[in-house]
């Protein structure tokens, strides 16, 4: 607790959550805040040794409007979840991170039989949660409520999975052109993206 | 994730990110965006709360129908523990890493990015 009065007054919160909370500790007004996921990653990369990861941004940002009611609209669900794979190893609630879960190219999977896809390859809050429900981060049975509850026209016949493989590069010249074709293949309107 | 909402956008397609890591999809920029204050893994809701989780769903539901235009967050209804805070002091916690523990995220993280470049090859 040496350092915690360099924090004085909410005008400070820019830099609260980006301080070593053991070493620090983070006053309880601050903690109300959203995690700085981008100053804590950078701390934690450095503190293995590597150049802190970018994330890319853009002065603008595009947007489309609705074209048509929810109620009519055929929706696309896009989860960064991999479907589990015998030979991986660990993949269940409570495993240890586990690289070899990644995958490296956009899979679909139909939404009547879906895949069982976990998220043991993802840095997700492993001390607060054990991703024991997937419904957690792939709304499936939930979407299909809507449908039944007549809030949402259809769901398009399959969920597509993105890599996350630390590369915006890749990302952005195949795997998004990727999700793109197949979601106009599937001639959806509206899509709902759940990053892990 | 972000940029795939990006590229869709940019095909016509309208979409909404639920997600849980605020700076980051923000930092991207995005159309829409459902914010859930929750440990990372929970954003389209508590586990075993179907309620919550259909709460986190029509949030952002009801946001692709309104929302004004890019850039506009809106934070699903979603509390952990109650709205205690106090996970979030122990994600990447550099006061919880020992020697060990950096040798061992390391070898994880090379043996991650060989894969990734065998793949990309």
């Amino acid at each position: 607790m040496a350092q915690t009065d360099s924090v004085k007054s909410p005008t400070g919160a820019a830099d609260v959550t980006a301080l070593d909370p053991a070493r620090d500790g983070i006053p309880e007004p601050f903690l109300s805040q959203p995690i700085r996921y981008i100053d804590r990653t950078r701390a934690w990369y450095q503190a293995l040794g590597y150049e802190p990861y970018r994330w890319p941004t853009f002065d603008t940002v595009p947007f489309q409007p609705l074209r048509k009611p929810l109620a009519d609209s055929r929706l696309a669900l896009i989860t960064t979840a991999a479907p589990i794979r015998p030979d991986a190893g660990d993949q269940g609630p409570g495993a240890a991170y586990n690289g070899a879960a990644k995958f490296f190219e956009v899979y679909s999977s139909p939404v009547d039989d879906p895949a069982d896809v976990r998220i043991s390859h993802i840095g997700y809050d492993r001390h607060h949660s054990t991703a024991e429900d997937p419904n957690t981060w792939l709304p499936l049975p939930r979407l299909h409520e809507a449908i039944a509850a007549g809030r949402l026209g259809s769901l398009a016949p399959r969920f597509h999975g993105v890599p996350t493989l630390r590369s915006p590069r890749t990302t952005m010249s195949e795997h998004a052109p990727d999700i793109v074709a197949r979601c106009q293949a599937d001639d959806v309107d509206v899509a709902l993206l759940v990053p892990v | 994730m972000s940029l795939v909402s990006r590229a869709l956008e940019e095909a016509g397609i309208p979409t909404v990110v639920l997600g849980a890591a605020k700076d980051i999809v923000e930092h991207v920029g995005v159309a829409r965006f459902a914010f859930s204050d929750v440990p990372l893994g929970n954003s389209a809701g508590l586990p075993h709360d179907a309620e919550s989780q259909r709460s986190a769903l029509e949030c952002a539901l009801t946001l692709l129908e309104t929302a004004p235009g890019p850039r506009t967050t809106w934070q699903t209804p979603l509390r952990w523990n109650g709205g205690d805070h106090e996970w979030k002091r122990d994600f990447n916690n550099l006061g919880q890493l020992d020697a060990e523990a950096i040798a061992r995220q390391r070898a994880s993280f090379e043996e991650q990015k060989a894969r990734a470049r065998g793949a990309n090859a």
